[in-house]
């Protein structure tokens, strides 16, 4: 189904497992107009599929693996794609993005998206190229039971060894996590992960080990002297930023620990504090000195986040800012050295390392307070190799622990500190001390998701610092940061490109009379950002502060000014909660632990707790949802959801 | 020559700041926050010449006194651990 649009392909397969057939799955412009691409695309996919009664783990499950139309047309950040499908750890509409050259692949390939339904019915890695698909069988070609690296490795020798030569495509694969269908498995591209929310243990139970795509069709655009000329101009912009020329590039996410210490929102002994004592052991800083060897980046990345360590003589991936922080502050561990094995062994895995370093915390506290006897404690991490290991095989306490904390604290008691919500383990951000975090965490589509839930932590502390106690304001900024972002991922680009939303002066200069202002006055413009929210054709213009829209017109063609983009993203989230309603999910599923909302982290300052139901209240209303949390029907209407 | 009635006071080095310069940590002498900023100043540029920090940056910085959020006016005690953290890594 052709497109009048360029950027995007013209084509979405649909892809039947069970009976190894493909075909066309009709999309059209309108679609495009209404939906993007990335996840706001998957999640209209999905809602034509899923009618509340599919598990996770079932060939019912379909998954949709999707790209964006900024895609490989040069937008600077513009590699990622998305992977969307019901989530084994939450049950309901999950979706997981992701760097790497899997994106740029699928459309050279002459392919928008892949929709996959069914199983396999023996283990396969599959192959399309140009739009062709061929099925592989996954044991005789020996790349069933590898580990993340050597798994692509094999499949690229196998590719090589079909074409006669090297060629550059791009693949995605699953570790034995994803074999074991451990409920946080993630996917692998290149060395990025579509890390949360257990995709990998969806395709596991797919039997797909892997997709590898290659094709020669050109990816064009509609004004290609506009659009190169712009593209030059947003990556100037993004290397003279303070927060993507020069803090990401020298510490990658990494450089916050030290900020979230300073503003004690660094989870630390499983969300029982906000400041490790230790933590300059762990630090962006000391990771910088002394680990670090090398900086990598994305396709059309300028920032290029992603640290290159060494360990036993090899380069390897170094640790995000979550695995970071959540293998070390949170499990009480100052030993750099063991965070890198431990990110490296769980990288190789193919496994979610916020999940599972949030299961590892639930179980320390748990054996601590007696619930559970696993033989885990506080310090001490340095076993944490084996029994991650177990976790990806499902040996001895991993077969427990490869189920997440929800489940484990439903089974042993503890569901007050269990640190998740729906089921995903929060990230390392303490939202005690960053309230409208908290409240993000909660109402996130996907669980308990830092970006998910509008990433407010950068207003509350970590950019701006407009005052983290009060919930002022918050639960609007939330909602327009969310449709922000949503609509940034679904055109393809990555989430760090947003942070030119913030104009430098704001970062560098702290005390500075405009920051002052900005940092006073933010809590008392909630009605501003409503009426924005509520009436986005008011900002129907294209703002400096937001180039990705230039971008999305000179590369598509369609019209895409601010007001339309936050519309999208709003359309985007809302579906997403449509769709999860289907499968019982509304105010009561938007929840945060115990120990969050109800003790406060400093016992002197009873502001320092997430007031989550006051939160939650102005959320739903500012997303004109009912107070029990279901998008109300003049809401879906408004956003030609139905 | 600071007196020494004057505390004398730790300083620890984050963000951007330590890196450019190479400055983890220094002794000194300084009755509020603000006086520490000339010798920070004054180290950074010995410990790298090159370096671009202005005494506007330091001025930016994130200060912890004993772990508590503080200000450049904040007077300081014999003995104080403090924390500055260069602005555009978290202001």
């Amino acid at each position: 189904m052709a497109t009048s649009y360029s950027g995007y392909m013209g084509k979405v397969l649909e892809l039947d497992l069970t009976t190894r057939t493909a075909k066309e799955y009709p999309w059209t412009d309108e679609d495009r107009r209404l939906y993007i691409g990335g996840k706001i695309m998957a999640a209209k996919i999905l809602d034509g599929m899923l009618t509340g009664h599919e598990d996770a783990l079932s060939a019912e499950n379909p998954v949709v693996i999707s790209t964006g139309p900024l895609t490989g047309t040069g937008a600077p950040c513009s590699s990622r794609f998305n992977i969307s499908a019901l989530s084994p750890q939450t049950g309901i509409v999950a979706s997981s993005n992701c760097g790497g050259t899997f994106g740029y692949h699928l459309k050279k390939a002459g392919l928008d998206a892949l929709v996959i339904r069914g199983a396999c019915e023996t283990r396969s890695w599959i192959s399309i190229e140009n739009g062709e698909v061929e099925f592989h069988d996954a044991e005789a070609d020996g790349v069933w039971g590898l580990r993340v690296t050597p798994a692509q490795e094999r499949i690229e020798e196998l590719l090589v060894q079909k074409w006669g030569a090297r060629r550059a495509f791009g693949q995605l694969v699953i570790g034995p996590a994803g074999e074991n269908l451990v409920l946080y498995a993630g996917v692998t591209s290149d060395e990025r992960a579509a890390g949360r929310t257990g995709l990998g243990a969806v395709l596991g139970f797919k039997n797909v080990k892997g997709i590898a795509v290659f094709g020669n069709h050109e990816i064009t655009v509609a004004d290609p002297v506009r659009n190169a000329a712009w593209n030059k101009r947003f990556f100037k912009t993004l290397r003279e930023h303070p927060l993507t020329g020069k803090q990401m590039p020298r510490m990658g996410t990494p450089g916050l620990v030290s900020p979230m210490q300073m503003r004690g929102m660094l989870a630390t002994r499983n969300f029982s504090a906000g400041r490790f004592d230790a933590f300059d052991k762990v630090s962006g800083e000391t990771l910088a000195e002394e680990a670090n060897v090398a900086n990598r980046g994305c396709v059309s990345c300028p920032i290029r986040c992603s640290r290159t360590v060494e360990l036993d003589g090899q380069l390897v991936k170094g640790p995000e800012l979550e695995t970071l922080g959540l293998l070390s502050a949170n499990i009480e561990n100052d030993d750099l050295n063991v965070v890198l094995r431990l990110n490296h062994a769980l990288n190789e895995l193919g496994m979610d390392t916020i999940s599972c370093a949030g299961t590892l915390a639930w179980a320390m506290e748990a054996n601590e307070r007696g619930l559970w006897e696993c033989g885990l404690s506080f310090g001490s991490a340095q076993e944490l190799e084996g029994i991650i290991e177990d976790i990806a095989y499902r040996r001895g306490i991993g077969a427990d622990l490869a189920d997440g904390s929800k489940r484990l604290a439903r089974k042993y008691g503890g569901e007050e500190f269990a640190i998740q919500s729906k089921g995903l383990e929060l990230s390392a951000y303490e939202p005690r001390r960053a309230v409208g975090m908290g409240l993000g965490y909660a109402v996130s589509n996907r669980g308990g998701c830092h970006l998910n839930g509008g990433y407010l932590v950068i207003m509350e502390g970590l950019g701006l610092f407009c005052d983290p106690q009060t919930p002022k304001a918050k639960a609007d900024m939330t909602m327009m940061f969310q449709d922000l972002m949503e609509a940034t991922a679904a055109a393809g680009q990555c989430l760090f490109s947003t942070y030119v939303f913030f104009p430098s002066m704001l970062i560098t200069r702290p005390r500075g009379l405009v920051t002052t202002v900005v940092n006073k006055a933010a809590p008392h413009v909630g009605w501003a950002l409503r009426a924005i929210n509520k009436f986005p054709r008011a900002v129907h213009m294209h703002m400096p502060i937001l180039p990705h829209t230039r971008s999305f017109e000179y590369a598509t063609g369609m019209k895409m000014k601010m007001g339309d983009f936050m519309r999208s993203g709003e359309r985007g989230y809302t579906l997403e909660r449509y769709i999860s309603q289907r499968f019982g999910i509304s105010a009561k599923d938007d929840t945060l632990p115990k120990r969050l909302t109800d003790t406060p982290q400093d016992p002197a300052d009873p502001t320092t707790k997430v007031p989550l139901d006051e939160l939650k209240q102005t959320y739903y209303e500012a997303r004109g949802w009912t107070p029990d949390g279901r998008p109300k029907v003049s809401t879906l209407q408004k956003l030609k959801i139905v | 020559m600071p007196s020494n009635d004057i505390p004398h006071v730790h300083v620890k080095l984050f963000g951007l700041f330590r890196l450019d310069t190479g400055l983890h940590e220094l002794d000194a002498q300084a009755r509020r926050v603000k006086d520490l900023y000339p010798v920070l100043l004054r180290e950074a540029r010995a410990g790298n010449p090159a370096t671009t920090i202005t005494r506007a940056d330091i001025d930016g910085c994130v200060v912890l006194v004993n772990g508590k959020q503080s200000k450049k006016s904040t007077k300081l005690s014999e003995g104080d651990t403090v924390y500055l953290m260069s602005p555009v890594c978290g202001g």
